[in-house]
């Protein structure tokens, strides 16, 4: 009776499933042959969004400020009601210089990073950070009218953060190196063994397929080791950080603690040219 | 008409926001899915052509802006909708904690299928992040769906003046704020 009453809806709802299954498909396939598939609803979806984030960007650096500042207030702002005033506006004022002498110095080391690499780059700002259970994504204000295009690897002035994975006219997203479908091919820049860096989450990462016969300790440092085409050789991911050899596995357990605060993450650059800038 | 041009506006404030609450409250570390308490929410009081465009509008462009794989969350989210549908239909689905239980029995199902799809397809073990992820996750959508569902009652009653009955439940079933 029920299929009878509702034929119409029910219809609709196998079109719709017929659709997902064919756009996940579709993905899935060009995911594994190792390209991206740029949709143009997925492009128009990630423009509409970005003033929504970067609004929305904003509100939530404003609520986290001003809650920090009640916080580290309470108690004083009871204290002396006539200085509340101006501590408070010279408190804001402080902040904007702050702000701006962290921002100057934030550029600076990404200069002097973007300097120092023979690489073309691409500097850009986060626009949001979008997160569900197993991603870790931040979206970026560049997108393909920039000169960006999927796969590009995206670096920091601490190390590296991930790799465009879809991108728009004048937004990118980024899948960071923690996302847990994240792998790159690394080495340790003590021993030069190889293995590959899985993401985990806020944990961090491990790093797998490192024989037990390895000589590995914790605090070795973990670099790209440029096998896979994607990210160059010898860009910092981050330092041993736990190492365990267990008599029933073939290889060592091993996590890694990156060196890039995705946290506090707020300009990244994008590695446009490979190829070595020769003046 | 105005309810199927308004969802994708509606559908990029939600992923958008629910972004934002979580780095504000957990810093980034769990995420509120509202849009699957939404999508859960269209389950059990929408009509089904209404609640199945809304759970793919809202997974496609939960695909778009946060996920890797692009039509999973589509494909899980319209899932979810049915199975959600069809539990409103043989199940008591009006007193909030009941909804609590609900919400975290679909997030749980939600995170199976994504751990199902990435073990079988893309040949990656996620169960790691079960304890530290998606068991969080999965109550933090449990103690917001009843939130939420009261919200949208309030809502409906501001819009139609009563709360919002489906016809093929027989009228007969009310929206109860009880807890």
């Amino acid at each position: 009776m029920f299929i009878f009453r509702h034929y119409k809806s029910l219809v609709l709802i196998a079109i719709l499933f017929v659709i997902a299954i064919i756009m996940l498909s579709y993905n899935t396939r060009h995911r594994q042959a190792g390209r991206q598939a740029d949709g143009f609803f997925r492009k128009l979806v990630l423009e509409a969004a970005a003033p929504f984030q970067k609004l929305m960007r904003i509100s939530s650096t404003g609520i986290s400020e001003s809650w920090g500042k009640y916080v580290s207030l309470v108690g004083v702002v009871e204290e002396n009601k006539k200085l509340e005033k101006a501590v408070g506006e010279l408190e804001a004022e402080l902040l904007r210089y702050k702000e701006g002498h962290l921002e100057a110095q934030r550029l600076a080391k990404i200069l002097a990073f973007k300097e120092s690499l023979p690489y073309d780059f691409i500097a850009a700002r986060i626009i949001a950070k979008e997160q569900a259970a197993l991603s870790k994504i931040v979206i970026i204000d560049k997108g393909s009218f920039d000169g960006l295009r999927s796969g590009m690897p995206v670096v920091s002035s601490a190390g590296l953060v991930g790799r465009l994975i879809d991108v728009s006219w004048n937004v990118a997203k980024v899948l960071l190196i923690i996302d847990e479908n994240s792998n790159v091919d690394v080495m340790l820049h003590r021993t030069r063994a190889q293995g590959i860096f899985s993401g985990m989450g806020y944990r961090g990462g491990a790093l797998k397929y490192i024989t037990k016969n390895q000589d590995i300790a914790e605090g070795d440092e973990v670099i790209s080791s440029g096998m896979g085409g994607v990210f160059p050789k010898g860009l910092m991911i981050g330092r041993v950080s736990f190492v365990e050899k267990l008599d029933t596995e073939l290889f060592l357990r091993i996590r890694v603690a990156p060196y890039v605060d995705f946290s506090k993450l707020e300009e990244i650059l994008v590695l446009v040219a490979e190829e070595k800038r020769r003046k | 008409m105005a309810y199927y041009l308004l969802l994708p506006v509606l559908s990029i404030l939600v992923v958008a926001l629910q972004t934002t609450i979580a780095d504000i409250l957990f810093s980034g570390r769990l995420v509120i899915e509202i849009s699957l308490i939404a999508v859960i929410y269209a389950g059990f009081r929408l009509e089904l052509p209404k609640g199945s465009v809304l759970a793919f509008v809202f997974g496609f462009v939960f695909d778009c802006l946060v996920s890797s794989v692009i039509g999973l969350f589509t494909l899980v989210y319209m899932i979810i909708f049915v199975a959600s549908y069809a539990v409103s239909l043989i199940a008591d689905t009006q007193k909030l904690r009941l909804v609590a239980l609900w919400g975290f029995v679909f997030a749980l199902a939600e995170q199976a299928l994504v751990i199902l799809f990435y073990s079988l397809i893309l040949r990656f073990d996620a169960m790691s992040s079960v304890p530290f992820v998606f068991l969080p996750q999965a109550m933090v959508i449990g103690l917001f769906a009843p939130v939420f569902f009261y919200l949208m009652r309030l809502v409906e009653v501001y819009i139609y003046g009563k709360p919002l009955h489906r016809l093929e439940r027989g009228g007969d079933s009310r929206i109860s704020a009880e807890i």
